[in-house]
């Protein structure tokens, strides 16, 4: 690292942030100038103008955030249940030898096909209500825990355990003080891959047949070619995904400094 | 691991062989057999259950057994009504990896080459990067329609990002000293590129591809069930809405084999191309 070397001017140390914001904005400002000198057709594309006004018109009207709270339950319930139910079973996957020979062909077996691929069927079975789009949302976002869980407790390391059993320890604390600690930035982990896969799943459910929801927003106004507003909320989520990812990525930065370098 | 386990237990004493009584075939194959006696089980169970308890006619209509779905999956290739479907998928597939590759290649060498629009391309791709590209569905169907390209777009766009990012990855790791060498030498930014940077990529870049193909894939299924009115994904949602399941898992069958045979194939060249390497490649 520079660390050591004397203090950078201003441009200097932060010219990459300043690079990026700069080419974000001149991004903006060209796409905004394009129109005039191609003509603008509204049903085929919109400007930064008019998508800004779109999503001021989304906030204030409330549907921005109806929408969103829709999209949020079921996202919100199937991600907990992929983590309650997916850090344990690896675990047990990990520690207990024989569950993990016999579980793991199996996982790997779905965690490889397009799960995906399932969601008409889960649609049918249960309807585009809140338990068929926490379904879809389960299944996608369960596997990147079971694998990580499932890594991390293989990679804890046998001294620690030995020390811990050497010294009287019980079962309970080699869960807690060992092998939690230990794998608690392999589930971290785990979650930045799983939270893709689950937006995934929201969008999966929701472009089927819902009637609410953000996935819903964006098809219905492409179908009324409003493209203002459909681009308004492709941003709002983009901005919703990257600040989901960047924000576990911060968390594994500043909470286990020492994987940084994986 | 495991074999410098059992290296220790017979240097340490005799003991240790009495210890462990069972040591032979079972203990040898034991993993194999308890994964593959795992999915037995679970098919028969999938299979036999049905017979056993009596369920509801409704219930029944949303049923399958894995011999019904292995009667359909024969039937589909014996009749040969899966090639159409799977040709215009797999169409979509290979142009759009193809895209993918003959971008993500060289905007990758060009990002790893260069400091300043590395900084500038950055925000743009963290952001697509994070966000599901089935997003950008909707738009797509707008600007393409219905049909071919619009798949294409989304295959391209999901698999874009692996191979780019991989391929900076890898550029970026080059060897400094090397490249000053070759320098030192007279090589141009050419010579540098096709004698350091890209052999030193290449192994980043199958994994790239790896999990580009795990993306295209995904993205022809999901782009097919929204919008499209030929392909396998097609087939298998309106096999999902006559209530034809074992037609859907037929469906998912041929794209998970076709997924793990592709990926498998792109391993065995990764583990060639990496065999020299004394060092873990870390993918994204």
């Amino acid at each position: 690292m520079d660390d050591a070397a004397p203090r950078a001017s201003f441009p200097t140390r932060y010219r990459k942030a300043l690079l990026g914001s700069l080419s974000v904005v001149l991004f903006f400002a060209a796409w905004q100038a394009m129109f005039l000198f191609v003509p603008f057709n509204p049903l085929f594309i919109s400007k930064p103008s008019l998508i800004a006004s779109g999503l001021v018109d989304l906030i204030t009207s409330g549907d921005l955030f109806r929408d969103l709270a829709v999209s949020a339950v079921p996202f919100l319930y199937g991600f907990s249940a992929a983590v309650l139910i997916g850090v344990p079973l690896g675990i047990v996957m990990g520690w207990r030898v024989r569950v993990g020979y016999a579980l793991d062909p199996l996982m790997t077996v779905f965690y490889a096909s397009p799960l995906v691929a399932l969601a008409p069927l889960v649609v049918i079975f249960f309807g585009v209500g809140v338990s068929g789009k926490t379904l879809i949302i389960f299944f996608l976002s369960v596997f990147p825990f079971i694998f990580n869980a499932y890594a991390g407790v293989r990679a804890v390391d046998p001294l620690l355990i030995n020390v811990v059993r050497s010294l009287g320890g019980s079962e309970k604390d080699l869960y807690f003080k060992v092998i939690f600690p230990s794998i608690l930035p392999y589930i971290v982990a785990g979650a930045r891959i799983a939270i893709g896969r689950a937006l995934i799943g929201v969008l999966v459910g929701e472009f089927f047949a819902a009637s609410e929801g953000i996935g819903y927003a964006i098809s219905r106004f492409g179908d009324l070619f409003a493209l203002d507003r459909m681009f308004a909320c492709i941003i709002v989520i983009m901005i919703i995904a990257v600040v989901l990812t960047e924000g576990i990525r911060w968390t594994e930065r500043t909470a286990f400094p020492w994987r940084t370098e994986q | 691991m495991s074999e410098i386990q059992a290296v220790d237990a017979n240097v340490v004493a005799p003991a240790a062989d009495l210890a462990a009584p069972r040591k032979g075939v079972w203990q040898r194959f034991e993993p194999t057999i308890l994964g593959f006696g795992s999915l037995v089980v679970l098919l028969l169970v999938w299979e036999f259950l049905p017979r056993l308890i009596t369920m509801q006619e409704g219930t029944k209509l949303f049923f399958t057994v894995p011999s019904d779905i292995g009667g359909t999956l024969w039937q589909m290739f014996a009749t040969g009504a899966i090639w159409e479907p799977l040709g215009v998928s797999a169409s979509a597939f290979a142009i759009g990896l193809s895209i993918a590759i003959a971008v993500g290649l060289p905007v990758g060498v060009l990002l790893g080459r260069s400091a300043a629009l590395n900084a500038m391309f950055d925000p743009f791709i963290t952001a697509f990067n994070a966000t599901p590209r089935l997003v950008f569905l909707p738009l797509f169907l707008l600007w393409f329609g219905l049909g071919m390209w619009s798949k294409v777009m989304i295959v391209f766009i999901g698999a874009l990002f692996p191979i780019l990012i991989n391929t900076y990855e890898g550029v970026r790791n080059a060897d400094r000293v090397l490249i000053n060498v070759v320098r030192s030498f007279g090589a141009t930014e050419w010579g540098i590129a096709r004698l350091v940077v890209v052999p030193n990529a290449l192994p980043y870049i199958v994994v790239g591809l790896r999990l580009a193909i795990g993306r295209a894939v995904l993205g022809v299924v999901v782009a097919e069930f929204f919008g499209s009115e030929a392909g396998l994904g097609v087939v298998m949602v309106r096999a999902a809405s006559r209530f034809q399941v074992d037609v859907v898992f037929a469906g998912l069958i041929v794209f998970a084999v076709l997924s793990l045979l592709m990926t498998g194939l792109v391993k065995l060249l990764e583990d060639r191309l990496s065999r020299w390497r004394p060092q873990h490649i870390n993918a994204i």
